[in-house]
C-alpha cells in the first residue's frame, strides 16, 4: 500500500484517488452479500482501505456482484451499473458468476456474467471469506496502477455485443426503456 | 390642479374606457396603458413637493374638501402606479381570450384610481367616498369569475363593510366634536383633546384599517378573496390594496394623533404601541404556519400576505426611527414580492390550464424558465435572504424590536421566517422542481406581456436589496413628515452608528466567492445531461407518469401542527353569519303577505302608541 | 484593520476553514472507528475522496439549476465565514451583524434544496422536506438563544459580544446564560447533522437524500459544504459561549473540543425519527432557552 507515498500522489492524483477511495454500490444482488457486513464491521475493517458502502449508484465507483445473478437481478444491476459514473470497477463475488457455480442448471440464474456485464476480476469462493476480499481489493489497486481494468470501456465500446445477449435473456421492452444516455461518450 | 386631474382622470377614465371598449378592443388596450402611464408620471416629476388644493366646499355641512400630496401619499402612490401599470400589462396577455373584458379593465382601472384617490386626499370626506369606491370596486372585481368568487367577494364586503362603518362613526365623531373633517385642522385640533377621547378614535379607525389590512382577528376574508380573483387582480390586490390598511394606521396613528399623543396611552404599563405590536406578532406566526399547511397555491400565498402584514404593523406600532422605517420599506417590498409570485402563479395556471393545487404540479422549471426565475426571486425576498430588499427591511424590524427590548416580539417576527421558507419552499419545489408530470410535457413558456412584470419586480428585488438606499430616502422623508427622527441611510445600507449593514459588501463577497467555486466547478470534467428518467430508483425503471412525488410535502411537521391550527376564528365568523341568518329568517315572518296580518299590526301599534301617551311619554 | 489585511483575509480565511474542516472530518471518521474497536481510515481520507471525486471521468447533471444550487450554497457558505469572529480574524463584519449572519446562514440550505429539488427524484425531495422540518425543529430554541445574548447586550454585533467575554473565563457566556448554554449544547448535534440527528440525509431510509444524485465534483462540493456548515455552526457556539479567542490556535483547540464531543455522541447513537426529533427540540432545549431568556429579562430590568 503505497498511499503515503506522496511523490507518487502528485505524479497522478486521479490513480491515487481512484484507488484509495474505492466506494462500493451496496447493493446486494445474492447470497454472498451476506459475507459483506462482517467486512465492513470491526473485525474485518475494510474502511482502513478506504473502502465505504454507498447507498446510491451515483455515488459510487467499486460494484460488487455478490453471489449468483437472478434474471430480475441482473435487470437492476444492469441499470445500477450504467447509472455510475466513470471510471467503474466490477468485481465478481464466488463461483456463481463465473460459470453458474451452486445453481450451474437453474432455469433462473444467469451462468457467464461477463457476457452480460464486464467484469474486472473474479474471486473464487461460494463465499470467498472476507480476507480473501481483501487480497481482491490489493490486487485491484495494482490493476489500477498498471491500467489494466478497463471494464467500463469495453463496455461502452461493445455495447452491442453485451445488449444482445442482455436482449436474449431479458427481453426487447426492458432494453428499449433503459434510458439511452450511457451510450454517449463522458 | 394637478391633483384634481389625477383624480378625476382616475374616476373617469374606467367609464371612458368602457365606452371605447364596446366599439374597438384594441384601441381600449393603448387606451387603459395610457391611463396607467399617466399617474406614475406625474407622480414621478413630483418627488419631494408637498401640495394642498381644496377642490370644492360643501355649504350644507359647512367643510371644505381637499387634496394633499404628502411624501406618505407620494410613496404609496407611486407604488400604486407602478403595480398599477404593471398588472395592466400583465393583464393584456392573461385576459386575452375571456368574455366581458369591458367589466374587468373597468373594475381594474376604477380600483387603481381609486387607491391613488383615496391616498391623495387631504379631508376625511374625501377619503371615505374613495374608500368606498374603492372598497366596492374590488368587490366586483374578486367576484369577476362567479360562484365561489361570488362568495368570496361577499365575505370581504361584509368585512369592509362592518370596518367602513367603524371609519364613520369615528368621521362623523370628529366632525361633531370639532367641526371639520380637513386632516391638517384636525392634527391641530387633536393635540388638545382628552385621552380617553384619542383612543376612541383611535380604536375606530384600528378596526376599519385592521379590516382591511387583515390583522388578526379580522383576516378571514383575506385566504378567499386572494385565491378566488383572478391573477392581475390578485397582484394588485395583495401588493396594494390590503396594504391601504398601512396607509390608513399611519394616517391614524402619526398624522391625525402624532407620537406625542400616542405615548401618552399608557394604561398600567399597557399601551396601544405594545398592543398593536402583539397583535402583529401573532398576525405573523399563526398565519405563516397555516400557509405550510395549504395545498393550494393562491391560499399559500393569501396566508403569507397576511403574515407579512403582521410584520408591517409590528414596525409601525414601535414608534422608533429604526421601527416605522422598517414597517413602511416593507409594505413597498411586500409590495414587489407578493405581486411578483401573483404573477409567477398566474403565468402557472396560465400555461396549465387553471392549476394551482400544488398536489398536481411539478417539474415546470424546465419548460418555463422565466417564470421559475421569477418565483425564485419572489421566494427569496419573501424569505428575506441577503440581497434582496425584504432583507433589509426584515432587518429594520428586527434590530428595532431588539434594541427596544422585545425578545418575545423579535422571536415571534424571526420564528415567521422560518415558517415562511418551510412554506414558500414547497410551492416552489411542487410547481417548479421534481418530476415533470406527462401532461405538461409541452407546456411553453408565458407571452412576452408577462414575461416583463415578472422580470421587472425580479429585478427590482435585487435592485433594491443592494442599493437600499434609495428608497430609505424616501421613507426618511416620511419620517420626517411624521415629526419623527428620520432614519440615517447610506446608498448601501446603514450607516455605522446605526447599525452595521452594508449591502454591497455582501453583495461582493457573494460575487467573488460564487465566482471561485464556478471556477473550480469548471476545472472538473465537464458534466454530462441527463433526462429526469434516468434516476436512481433502487434499480428499477422511473415510473413514468404514475405517482405525484411530492404530495404531502412536510407530512411529519404537519401531523404536530395542524391539531393547533384549526381555524376557530373563520368558524366563529361562520357561526355569526349562521345565528344572524337565522334571526333574519324568523324576523322576516313579520311579512306574511295576508293583508290581515297587516290590519293586526298597525292596530297593535296604534295600540301600544295611546297607552304610551296615557302613561305620560313625549318624544 | 487595513484594507489590504482585510482582503488577505477575506482570501485565506476560505481556504483555513475549508483545511480545518477537511480534518475535521477525516478526525470524525477516525474517532468513530476508534470507538468502534477497530482501526479506520487515516486522517487524510477525505481529501483522497476529494481528489477521486474531483478528478472523476464523468460527471452527471439533470440541468442547468442543478449545478447552480450547489455554487449558490457553497458560495453562500464561504460568505457566511467571513463574517464570524474566528479567533479576532472577522474582516467583514463591520457589513453585517449576528441578523445578517443567521440570514446568511439560510442561503446554503435553499441552494442544496434547489439541486435536490432540481434532480427530480423523490429521495431528493423526502430529504429537502427532513432537512427543512429538522431546521424549524432548531430554529426555536436557537433563536432563543441568540435573543438572550442580544438582549442581555443590547447589540447585535458578535464583535462586540465576543470582546465582551474576553476579560475572565468568568465572563463567558457558558457562565454568564448557563442555561442558554446548555439549551445550545443540546440542539448542537441537530444543528450540526450529526447522529442521532442525521435525518436528512439517511443512506439507509432515503439513499442520502438530497445527494440522492450528486456524483463526482457534485457530491465533492456537497461534502465541502457539509464541511463549511460544522466549521460555522461550531464557531458560532465557541464565539457566543466559550467567549472566543484572541488568536487563532486558541480558537481552533476550542472548536476541536467542542467537535470532539459532539463526534462522541453521534458514534454512540442510533437515528431518531423526524418527529422524534421535533419534539426532542421543541421540549427540553426550548424550555431551557425560554427560562434563560425570561431569567436575562428579569434581571435585566
Amino acid at each position: 500500500m503505497d498511499r503515503a507515498d506522496i511523490k507518487k500522489a502528485l505524479k497522478d492524483p486521479h490513480k491515487w484517488g481512484e484507488k484509495y477511495s474505492l466506494w462500493a454500490t451496496y447493493f446486494c444482488t445474492g447470497c454472498g452479500i451476506m459475507e459483506i457486513p462482517p467486512v465492513l464491521t470491526a473485525r474485518w475493517d475494510a474502511e482502513r482501505f478506504g473502502v465505504k458502502p454507498m447507498a446510491t449508484p451515483r455515488q459510487s465507483n467499486l460494484f460488487l456482484i455478490t453471489g449468483y445473478v437472478s434474471i430480475k437481478t441482473l435487470r437492476a444491476i444492469i441499470l445500477s451499473y450504467e447509472q455510475m459514473p466513470d471510471p467503474k470497477y466490477t468485481v465478481a463475488f464466488g463461483s456463481c458468476p463465473i460459470d453458474g457455480g451452486l445453481y450451474h442448471t437453474s432455469y433462473n440464474t444467469v451462468n457467464h456474467l461477463d457476457r452480460y456485464l464486464p467484469i474486472d476480476g473474479w474471486i473464487a469462493g461460494c463465499m470467498p471469506r472476507p480476507e480473501a476480499i481483501f487480497i481482491a481489493v490489493t490486487k485491484l489497486w495494482k490493476m489500477i496502477d498498471g491500467e489494466m481494468v478497463d471494464g467500463y470501456k469495453r463496455y461502452r465500446e461493445n455495447i452491442d455485443y453485451y445488449r444482445r445477449n442482455q436482449e436474449r435473456v431479458l427481453g426487447k421492452e426492458f432494453i428499449d426503456s433503459i434510458p439511452a444516455s450511457t451510450m454517449v461518450k463522458p | 390642479m394637478i391633483l384634481e386631474i389625477l383624480v378625476i382622470v382616475g374616476l373617469a377614465a374606467p367609464l371612458l374606457g368602457v365606452a371605447i371598449g364596446y366599439r374597438r378592443p384594441r384601441v381600449r388596450s393603448v387606451y387603459s396603458l395610457l391611463v396607467a402611464l399617466f399617474p406614475l408620471v406625474t407622480l414621478a416629476t413630483m418627488y419631494g413637493r408637498t401640495i394642498a388644493v381644496q377642490y370644492a366646499h360643501l355649504p350644507f355641512l359647512g367643510i371644505d374638501l381637499s387634496l394633499r400630496l404628502t411624501p406618505l401619499s407620494w410613496f404609496f402612490g407611486i407604488a400604486i402606479s407602478v403595480i398599477g401599470l404593471f398588472a395592466l400589462v400583465y393583464s393584456f396577455a392573461y385576459m386575452k381570450d375571456r368574455k366581458r373584458l369591458d367589466l374587468f379593465y373597468f373594475l381594474f382601472l376604477l380600483v387603481n384610481g381609486g387607491m391613488l384617490g383615496v391616498v391623495l386626499s387631504g379631508d376625511l370626506f374625501t377619503f371615505y367616498i374613495l374608500w368606498e369606491i374603492m372598497s366596492i370596486a374590488t368587490f366586483l372585481s374578486i367576484s369577476f369569475t362567479g360562484r365561489e368568487a361570488l362568495s368570496a367577494g361577499i365575505k370581504y364586503i361584509l368585512f369592509s363593510i362592518a370596518g367602513s362603518s367603524a371609519m364613520l362613526i369615528a368621521i362623523v365623531s370628529l366632525y361633531v366634536t370639532f367641526g371639520s373633517v380637513d386632516i391638517v385642522a384636525l392634527t391641530t385640533a387633536m393635540s388638545g383633546a382628552t385621552v380617553g377621547y384619542a383612543v376612541f378614535i383611535l380604536m375606530m379607525f384600528s378596526i376599519a384599517f385592521g379590516i382591511k389590512n387583515a390583522v388578526l382577528p379580522f383576516h378571514t376574508w383575506l385566504p378567499d378573496a386572494y385565491s378566488e380573483s383572478v391573477a392581475p387582480f390578485s397582484a394588485v390586490l395583495a401588493g396594494m390594496l390590503t396594504r391601504l390598511g398601512v396607509y390608513g394606521f399611519l394616517l391614524a396613528m402619526y398624522v391625525l394623533i402624532g407620537c406625542g399623543m400616542l405615548q401618552r396611552f399608557n394604561y398600567h404599563g399597557i399601551s396601544f404601541s405594545i398592543v398593536l405590536a402583539w397583535l402583529g406578532a401573532i398576525s405573523i406566526v399563526i398565519p405563516t404556519f397555516i400557509a405550510l399547511l395549504q395545498h393550494d397555491a393562491k391560499k399559500l400565498l393569501a396566508w403569507h400576505g397576511i403574515g407579512q402584514g403582521g410584520y408591517m404593523i409590528l414596525g409601525i406600532a414601535l414608534g422608533s426611527s429604526l421601527g416605522v422605517a422598517g414597517g413602511i420599506f416593507h409594505t413597498l417590498n411586500h409590495a414587489i414580492y407578493i405581486v411578483l409570485l401573483f404573477l409567477v402563479v398566474g403565468a402557472v395556471q396560465y400555461r396549465t390550464g387553471g392549476i394551482t393545487d400544488l398536489n398536481r404540479l411539478g417539474g415546470l422549471a424546465k419548460r418555463m424558465p422565466i417564470t421559475f426565475i421569477g418565483g425564485l426571486l419572489g421566494i427569496s425576498g419573501l424569505i428575506g435572504i441577503p440581497l434582496t430588499n425584504g432583507f433589509v427591511s426584515k432587518w429594520l424590524i428586527y434590530k428595532a424590536v431588539i434594541l427596544d427590548s422585545h425578545p418575545f416580539l423579535a422571536f415571534a417576527a424571526l420564528i415567521g421566517t422560518w415558517g415562511t421558507i418551510l412554506s414558500v419552499f414547497k410551492f416552489l419545489h411542487n410547481t417548479f422542481l421534481g418530476q415533470l408530470p406527462e401532461e405538461y410535457k409541452d407546456v411553453k413558456e408565458v407571452p412576452l406581456a408577462m414575461q416583463i412584470p415578472i422580470l421587472f419586480f425580479g429585478a427590482l428585488i435585487l435592485l433594491f436589496g443592494i442599493f437600499p438606499g434609495i428608497p430609505l430616502r424616501a421613507v426618511a422623508s416620511i419620517e420626517m413628515y411624521f415629526s419623527i427622527d428620520p432614519i440615517r441611510s447610506t446608498l448601501f445600507g446603514v450607516p455605522k452608528a446605526v447599525g452595521e449593514l452594508n449591502m454591497i459588501n455582501i453583495f461582493a463577497a457573494v460575487l467573488a466567492a460564487g465566482l471561485a467555486v464556478y471556477g473550480v466547478f469548471s476545472l472538473a470534467r465537464k458534466s454530462r445531461r441527463v433526462t429526469q428518467y434516468d434516476n436512481y430508483a433502487a434499480g428499477a425503471p422511473v415510473p413514468v407518469g404514475q405517482y405525484q412525488h411530492s404530495v404531502r410535502f412536510y407530512d411529519q411537521a404537519d401531523r404536530i401542527i395542524r391539531p393547533h391550527l384549526r381555524d376557530r376564528i373563520d368558524a366563529f365568523y361562520g357561526w355569526i353569519a349562521t345565528q344572524s341568518t337565522a334571526f333574519f329568517e324568523q324576523a322576516r315572518k313579520i311579512y306574511t303577505g295576508n293583508i290581515n296580518t297587516y290590519a293586526l299590526w298597525i292596530v297593535i301599534l296604534l295600540g301600544v302608541f295611546v297607552t304610551m301617551n296615557l302613561l305620560g311619554w313625549r318624544p | 484593520m487595513t484594507i489590504w489585511m482585510r482582503i488577505v483575509w477575506i482570501a485565506v480565511l476560505p481556504i483555513v476553514a475549508l483545511l480545518i474542516s477537511v480534518f475535521f472530518m477525516g478526525l470524525s471518521r477516525k474517532v468513530i472507528a476508534r470507538v468502534q474497536r477497530r482501526y479506520g481510515p487515516p486522517i487524510y481520507q477525505p481529501v483522497i475522496d476529494l481528489v477521486k471525486l474531483f478528478t472523476q471521468h464523468s460527471n452527471i447533471s439533470h440541468g442547468m439549476i442543478f449545478d447552480m444550487g450547489l455554487i449558490i450554497a457553497l458560495a453562500g457558505s464561504l460568505v457566511t465565514l467571513l463574517f464570524i469572529p474566528v479567533g479576532g480574524i472577522h474582516p467583514l463584519s463591520s457589513s453585517g451583524d449576528l441578523l445578517v449572519l443567521i440570514y446568511l446562514m439560510l442561503i446554503s440550505p435553499i441552494g442544496v434544496a434547489l439541486s435536490a429539488g432540481a434532480s427530480g427524484n423523490p429521495n431528493a425531495s423526502i430529504g429537502i422536506s427532513r432537512k427543512l422540518t429538522l431546521a424549524l425543529g432548531y430554529e426555536v430554541p436557537f433563536l432563543l438563544v441568540l435573543l438572550t445574548v442580544m438582549t442581555q447586550g443590547g447589540t447585535t454585533s458578535l464583535v462586540s459580544f465576543v470582546q465582551g467575554q474576553s476579560t475572565s473565563i468568568l465572563s463567558w457566556g457558558l457562565f454568564r446564560f448557563p442555561l442558554s448554554a446548555i439549551a445550545m449544547f443540546l440542539i448542537l448535534p441537530v444543528m450540526l447533522g450529526i447522529r442521532p440527528f442525521d435525518i436528512a440525509g439517511a443512506p439507509q431510509e432515503i439513499a442520502s437524500g438530497p445527494q440522492v444524485e450528486f456524483g463526482g465534483k457534485y457530491l465533492a462540493l456537497a461534502s465541502i459544504e457539509h464541511g463549511l456548515h460544522l466549521f460555522i455552526v461550531i464557531a458560532l457556539f465557541v464565539d457566543l459561549f466559550l467567549g472566543g479567542a484572541a488568536n487563532l490556535g486558541t480558537f481552533f483547540l476550542k472548536m476541536l473540543l467542542v467537535f470532539l464531543i459532539g463526534v462522541f455522541i453521534g458514534a454512540v447513537y442510533p437515528r431518531f425519527r423526524i418527529d422524534q426529533a421535533l419534539k426532542y427540540c421543541w421540549k427540553w432545549p426550548t424550555l431551557f432557552a425560554l427560562l434563560g431568556l425570561i431569567l436575562v429579562m428579569i434581571i435585566g430590568s
